[in-house]
């Protein structure tokens, strides 16, 4: 019992890594209908900015890791801008239906080359701001950063829920994913609130960041393995659902821990892919997506 | 441009490169292929250092052959395509006389198979893969151009089993392998090594590269009653599994494959890392005068960080496979391929290594310079690997047995 515990926990730690991720690729795919294929590196250079402010790096540490946070995340914003501005606008405007795909790869490309630049290429240790001795619960053991990383990304995800519903420029976000043409007439910046969601993606993935750092490690590669991971967690969960990221996640990290220690550690990410052709091929929008009717 | 002085052009580049590998004062060009980026960086950057050293040396005593030594790096990566890629850089357009290098089973295998078709000698230095030197033996092939100075999977797995089930007296013990050639390798050896003494692993899991939860694997272990485990990755996973046994609360030795003596296993794994055992066929330990010379000249080099070698065996075989190379060419008289390979295979000069002194390293039919009694069990103690047995550390001089 204390092992299907264990398991379950871990995968669920590890689920909610996915999900955070994941969630960045719903934002932006719900006003514009386009996804930031390099959130994987997104979420790197967010960890590897926190850890030239937290971490000793880069002469430090400047900052503690709460005080970190703040810069991290206009840091994330930031690039979110940049990531619309030069790869996906112009797609947009162009009404290209796959450019954005292109140039969100080549974009995080060269991220990834830039932070080996001035990173290098090793994996770091990142210091982590709680004790690293476990908790024990009903015999499992949890590391505390591991519920850190639950805690923070049901935050983030409540906190980007309550901006949507109870400001009023989180109504106009609302409003553009639901009918980008519409609310154009209305009145809103549509296009505005398209580089608001990528910023708003980018920083949700640089918060991930610095969120898995202290568990994971650090590098200018981690993002790729995670990215594509919380990809299919987002297709598996549906690209619309706020809950849908969680469950996908959840399932999928269970997945894994399970199938690692009740099959073998050898076929782990097999049923994870096996639910992703699942869900692709009886709902393709996702456990929990609305599906969407295209009007021609 | 008219077709005439296109023709002149050409005629000109080609007599050009004639006349830049006829000349005789030219200088004698080593390729050395090596991760100096990602997980295996911290060998393939020691390793490339290390040769440097001993190229500086040989360069300062006047050369080979009245010729100066000069060194064509090239990163690999540690991807097998890139090997490749270079690999035929390095034989068509830099003409090297011989190569030294690999860190990776993997890029090793995929390489050396260009320097056999073009006759010219390479001597892997740090991957460990029992293969790696077994791909073109006689009678299949006439001659073997590939050579190894480090201690092959064989004779570290052996010594892995040695140290958890003979001294240390081990019944149960876990394999947790990656899943690259490497690993898989080198799980096989551990369990042919397991088998000559009648163990069989209790577990026996795997792993990808830059996986960041080990809690299946090492569940098992732990279920399965190891009191031990043996691993075969790199540098950063073997640090997922130190600091996910922390997260379990179960602390069972780790005793694996030298890359435990990995910077980066240390580094990111901590004080976990502690009491971690492996091979060694060298140790940043100044026992020996030429080892005391080499710490010294290499520290002062390269100043590394907390005056650790990031990886002391892939600096001390890199070091050292320079002076083997260049006894050979000065033996060969010349940079043919294949007179070099002749005396590497017959080498009459005794080479006094950092890691042992080479006294004919290697014949026709054995490419493995090192033998089984030359490595040494290491231990991390207090971020350094440190001898894990005085006796050991008082007999540094182990020489080699064909």
């Amino acid at each position: 019992m204390a092992i299907l515990l264990q398991l379950l926990m871990s995968g669920i730690a590890l689920g909610m890594i996915y999900a955070v991720i994941a969630f960045g690729y719903q934002s932006t795919f719900a006003t514009s209908g386009t996804l930031n294929f390099g959130q994987g590196e997104a979420l790197m250079l967010g960890a590897l900015v926190g850890l030239s402010l937290a971490g000793t790096v880069s002469g430090g540490p400047y900052l503690n890791y709460w005080l970190m946070l703040p810069p991290v995340l206009l840091f994330g914003a930031l690039q979110g801008v940049v990531v619309e501005r030069i790869a996906v606008r112009p797609a947009i405007k162009t009404k290209s239906e796959f450019g954005w795909i292109m140039s969100t790869i080549a974009l995080g490309i060269i991220f990834r080359n830039v932070a080996e630049n001035i990173w290098g290429r090793d994996d770091l240790p990142f210091p982590s701001p709680l004790p690293t001795d476990p908790i024990h619960i009903f015999g499992a053991s949890v590391l505390p950063m591991e519920l850190l990383v639950v805690v923070g990304a049901l935050v983030m995800m409540l906190g980007v829920e309550f901006f949507n519903r109870r400001t009023i420029y989180g109504k106009a976000v609302v409003a553009t994913s639901t009918d980008r043409d519409a609310a154009g007439l209305m009145g809103i910046n549509t296009s505005m609130v398209i580089t608001f969601s990528y910023a708003l993606s980018s920083m949700t993935a640089a918060f991930a960041g610095v969120l898995i750092a202290p568990v994971t490690l650090t590098g200018a590669s981690m993002g790729a393995v995670l990215g594509l991971k919380a990809f299919a967690v987002a297709i598996i969960g549906g690209l619309n659902s706020g809950l849908g990221v969680v469950v996908g996640g959840i399932l999928l990290g269970v997945a894994e821990t399970t199938t690692g220690f009740y099959v073998s550690t050898g076929y782990k990410d097999v049923p994870g892919l096996i639910l992703l052709l699942l869900v692709l091929s009886v709902k393709p929008s996702g456990l929990f997506g609305k599906t969407t009717i295209k009007k021609v | 441009m008219n077709n005439f002085t296109l023709r002149a052009l050409v005629t000109g580049i080609a007599l050009a490169s004639l006349a830049a590998t006829a000349t005789a004062a030219d200088p004698i060009k080593i390729g050395i292929s090596g991760p100096y980026t990602g997980g295996s960086s911290p060998m393939g950057l020691s390793m490339r250092d290390g040769a440097k050293l001993a190229v500086a040396e040989i360069n300062k005593a006047g050369g080979v052959l009245g010729r100066q030594l000069q060194m064509v790096e090239r990163d690999d990566e540690a991807k097998n395509e890139r090997g490749v890629q270079i690999t035929q850089e390095l034989i068509n357009k830099e003409h090297v006389v011989a190569t030294l290098g690999y860190a990776n089973t993997g890029v090793a295998l995929a390489s050396t198979r260009f320097y056999q078709e073009a006759k010219i000698p390479v001597i892997d230095n740090i991957a460990t893969g029992s293969a790696v030197t077994r791909q073109f033996l006689p009678p299949e092939f006439a001659d073997n151009y590939v050579f190894r100075n480090a201690a092959f999977d064989g004779i570290q797995a052996q010594m892995i089993v040695e140290e958890a089930v003979t001294r240390r007296k081990f019944a149960k013990v876990a394999i947790l392998a990656d899943s690259t050639n490497y690993g898989e390798l080198g799980k096989a050896d551990l369990e042919k090594a397991l088998a000559a003494k009648n163990v069989k692993a209790v577990a026996v899991e795997k792993f990808n590269i830059k996986d960041v939860d080990m809690t299946a694997q090492l569940l098992k272990a732990k279920e399965a009653g190891a009191q031990a485990i043996l691993t075969y990755a790199i540098g950063p996973e073997l640090a997922q599994i130190a600091n996910g046994m922390k997260k379990l609360g179960w602390k069972v030795p780790m005793i694996g494959s030298w890359t435990l003596s990995m910077g980066n296993f240390i580094d990111n794994a901590g004080a976990e890392s502690e009491g971690a055992r492996m091979p060694q066929t060298f140790i940043q330990e100044p026992n020996t005068p030429k080892r005391k010379a080499f710490i010294e000249a290499y520290l002062h080099a390269y100043n590394p960080a907390n005056g650790r070698i990031p990886s002391p065996v892939s600096a001390a075989q890199g070091y050292d496979s320079v002076y083997i190379l260049a006894a050979a060419i000065k033996q060969a008289g010349n940079t043919e391929g294949p007179k070099i390979r002749a005396a590497l295979e017959n080498l009459s000069e005794k080479v006094d290594g950092v890691v042992t002194v080479y006294d004919h390293p290697f014949t026709h039919d054995n490419h493995e310079a090192i033998t089984s009694n030359i490595p040494v069990i290491g231990e991390v103690k207090g971020g350094h690997v440190q001898y894990a047995y005085e006796e050991e550390r008082k007999n540094p001089l182990r020489l080699e047995k064909h």
